[in-house]
């Protein structure tokens, strides 16, 4: 579909005597849903002339399923596209594997913790193309009808905890917040006390500031404010929001996506993280997903010419003016569409404040990986469920860390 | 001589296409394994050679031991239950005389969804507020006119069956009029006597965790117990086939010699039934085993429902050190659980076949 017309105009701009690249075909993947139109859309609306000057086909492979494996199988087989989607989650196991191409281009334009995540041995492997943090998305509706006031960027932990109690109690079948027993959500009150994941020599300590966040994530059911999502049949927060089951929710910008088709005319309003009360400080999660080209590949050059025409500054702005995602450059932060009054515009400028929070770290674990938040999973499952007390659940979470990282 | 080589040739080629797979994806698979089983080798880097280290890896890994556990016991009490109960079913299957045909269809379908698909579905049901849940809160609070309904029917059956045997001779206990009869009395009584409100229903307000849930239940996490439920619900009916195509082959003049030397229903089930299809049971039991021990898509669909020490089985924890998730992949170490899963296997059936149920009918 594409590539006819790219092909055409790449043929033409032969004739002039132009390409830098004789006709190259560049394979590049990512994952389905949304990211098929991003991409889509990238390469007929913004790049195609560009890719087509250069002398580049493109083809695009979207994968459904587990993106990961796949790309992982296909560099172990050499059948990996040259050009391809890693997530900070697990692209340490592809850059320490040796399978990434390290980035040439300049990178000075993208936000500094974003190329943090994507760095490995001091070398850049990836171009961050979007990034999501968390934020309060919270239904007005619910909060006019039970009179309370909404959440605002000035709450703490606390403040925020009254709020959602107030709600249920005015509006019994509407809970506050559907909460996961999951680090990915926790994290992010956790990280506000100051605490880190890994202390200077490596290991996991859960100190008092992580035990004061623990508490207050596991109080609130007990509190009234909020409800694990399993039981309210939902398997994650953004569902309880949809259904008008709680009033708020705590997630990333893919949540507005999904309301999109869920619950179109909901009236939603977006505040950033609530303050630790204690130190007063924000904590936060950075979701991001790169571009990296295949160290295997026999057109790495054109493959990382795509993935600069794919990042550029007005690639990004078209993205986050269809608002699909959310610009890694830093130079689109205030960006005039960011300023809008709808919805998602306002939702998105707060998602992108949450970049600067006080404490951000990525949704990465050096080597252990994802197997990392299992301890911490399990306690919070455990605690909130009353299956254990907060001391033995996290005195077995504590000894789970120091095998794991013993290694 | 020139026939002999013509049919040895026919037969070799016969056997060359199964032989062909068999070294291709079996032998071959498992000498390669096992090579990789003594190596650290994360996919991409060539293979070095540790010797023993990821088998002394495995045994100090607790999450390995807690799989190991997890799935012998699963296997234990899967395998057990889905054989008696395909046995009864078949039994049941084979006696009745109407609609014989609709009742083994039904019986059969939960076999043909995938288990996917059924594990979709249950994880609805056990939902902590979910249908499970529901029955036995239902139990639990109808409980005084359910144990009235049993006391009722007990003593209208009784009551029946002695008037009964006043009058004719060998009236069985279990008579199925008079059960009917007693069942239909019985539960007129507990709805008058529940409508007069003589009866209390008990509060319950219950929230049961079948699947999210760290808690043990004897050598088992809660979680295995559930999948477990789920796993016989599916597995049953095909077993039950293979027993009611056993129960055809037996000889009806077995059963007439047995009740004219006055043999009861149980005892004839006993000592013709069961012995007669231990072929069967053999096949049964041994497919049951083997199909218990590599459970896999079951936990693997529950995903995050579960936490992950409640139901990570071998077959998982293979998988979880092959395509860890965020991590480099440890083929290493999932080659050596794989082939410690694979001996265990052929272990636990010779043993089965040794010990327990015997492959030739008595």
């Amino acid at each position: 579909m594409l590539s006819r017309p790219a092909r055409a105009l790449a043929a033409a701009t032969m004739l002039l005597g132009l390409p830098a690249f004789a006709d190259e075909t560049v394979r590049i993947s990512g994952w389905g849903g949304s990211e098929v139109a991003i991409v889509h859309g990238l390469l007929t609306n913004v790049s195609a002339e560009k890719l087509a000057k250069e002398g580049i086909t493109v083809k695009y492979e979207p994968v459904d399923g587990d993106f990961s494996q796949f790309i992982l199988n296909g560099l172990s087989a050499g059948t990996a596209p040259d050009l391809f989607y890693v997530d900070v989650f697990w692209a340490r196991s592809v850059f320490s594997a040796g399978q990434a191409a390290p980035v040439t281009q300049d990178a000075s334009g993208f936000a500094a913790n974003l190329l943090e995540a994507f760095t490995y041995d001091g070398k850049l492997y990836a171009i961050p193309k979007d990034f999501n943090t968390l934020a309060v998305h919270f239904n007005k509706d619910i909060f006019d009808d039970a009179g309370v006031a909404y959440p605002s960027d000035d709450d703490t932990w606390t403040t925020l905890q009254e709020k959602l109690v107030a709600v249920h109690k005015a509006l019994p079948e509407v809970d506050g917040l559907c909460i996961v027993p999951e680090y990915a959500r926790f994290g992010a009150f956790a990280l506000s006390t100051g605490w880190t994941p890994f202390d200077g020599q490596g290991k996991t300590v859960l100190d008092e500031r992580f035990r004061r966040a623990f508490d207050f994530y596991t109080g609130l059911v007990k509190s009234g404010a909020a409800v694990m999502a399993a039981d309210a049949g939902q398997s994650w927060a953004g569902g309880c929001l949809a259904s008008e089951r709680a009033a708020i929710a705590i997630e990333g910008a893919w949540i507005i996506s999904a309301l999109r088709d869920s619950a179109p005319n909901m009236n939603l309003g977006t505040a950033r993280m609530p303050k630790d009360p204690e130190s007063g400080k924000r904590g936060n999660i950075v979701f991001t997903v790169g571009w990296t080209v295949n160290a295997a590949s026999k057109v790495s050059k054109a493959a990382a010419k795509v993935a600069e025409l794919l990042t550029t500054e007005e690639a990004q702005q078209w993205v986050l003016e269809q608002g699909l995602a959310l610009p890694s450059r830093t130079a689109l932060a205030d960006n005039p569409w960011l300023r809008g009054g709808q919805p998602e515009q306002m939702a998105s400028r707060v998602i992108l404040e949450g970049l600067s929070d006080d404490h951000v770290a990525p949704y990465f674990f050096g080597d252990v990986g994802g197997s990392w938040m299992q301890p911490i999973n399990a306690a919070l499952n455990s605690v909130i469920l009353g299956e254990a007390d907060a001391d033995t659940a996290l005195a077995s979470a504590q000894s789970a860390f120091d095998r794991m990282l013993a290694k | 001589m020139s026939r002999r080589s013509s049919e040895e040739r026919s037969g070799w080629l016969f056997v060359l296409p199964f032989t062909i797979s068999m070294t291709l994806f079996f032998v071959y698979a498992i000498v390669r394994t096992a090579f990789y089983s003594f190596t650290d080798y994360d996919l991409f880097k060539a293979p070095s050679f540790v010797g023993l280290s990821n088998y002394t890896a495995l045994i100090s890994d607790e999450l390995f031991l807690i799989a190991l556990r997890n799935t012998i016991g699963f296997s234990f009490i899967v395998t057990t239950v889905q054989t008696v109960l395909a046995l009864a079913l078949a039994a049941l299957v084979n006696h009745a005389v109407r609609a014989r045909g609709l009742i083994r269809t039904v019986f059969y379908l939960p076999s043909i969804m995938s288990s996917a698909a059924m594990t979709l579905i249950f994880l609805w049901l056990f939902q902590r507020d979910g249908l499970m849940t529901a029955s036995v809160s239902a139990v639990l609070a109808y409980r005084r006119h359910i144990l009235f309904f049993f006391a009722g029917l007990a003593a209208l059956q009784g009551a029946l069956v002695l008037n009964a045997r006043r009058s004719y001779e060998g009236v069985s206990i279990f008579d199925p009029f008079f059960l009917l009869v007693a069942a239909a009395g019985a539960l007129a009584l507990a709805v008058v006597c529940a409508l007069a409100g003589l009866l209390p229903v008990f509060d319950s307000d219950l929230l049961i965790s079948w699947l999210n849930t760290q808690r043990h239940f004897l050598f088992m996490p809660v979680t295995l117990w559930s999948v477990a439920l789920m796993n016989v619900f599916t597995t049953v009916p095909t077993l039950m086939l293979l027993f009611l195509a056993g129960l055809q082959s037996i000889p009806s003049a077995l059963y007439d010699a047995a009740e004219i030397d006055g043999a009861n229903a149980f005892q004839r089930f006993r000592h013709i039934t069961v012995p007669a299809l231990r072929p069967v049971t053999f096949a049964v039991v041994t497919m049951g085993v083997i199909g218990t021990l590599q459970m896999f898509d079951q936990v693997a669909i529950l995903g995050d429902a579960a936490p992950f020490a409640s139901r990570v089985t071998l077959a998982y924890y293979i998988y979880e050190n092959a395509f860890p998730a965020g991590a480099s992949a440890r083929i290493g170490m999932a080659s050596a659980a794989a082939l410690v899963l694979g001996i265990l296997t052929i272990a636990v059936v010779y043993v089965q076949k040794s010990v327990g149920v015997k492959e030739r009918a008595e």
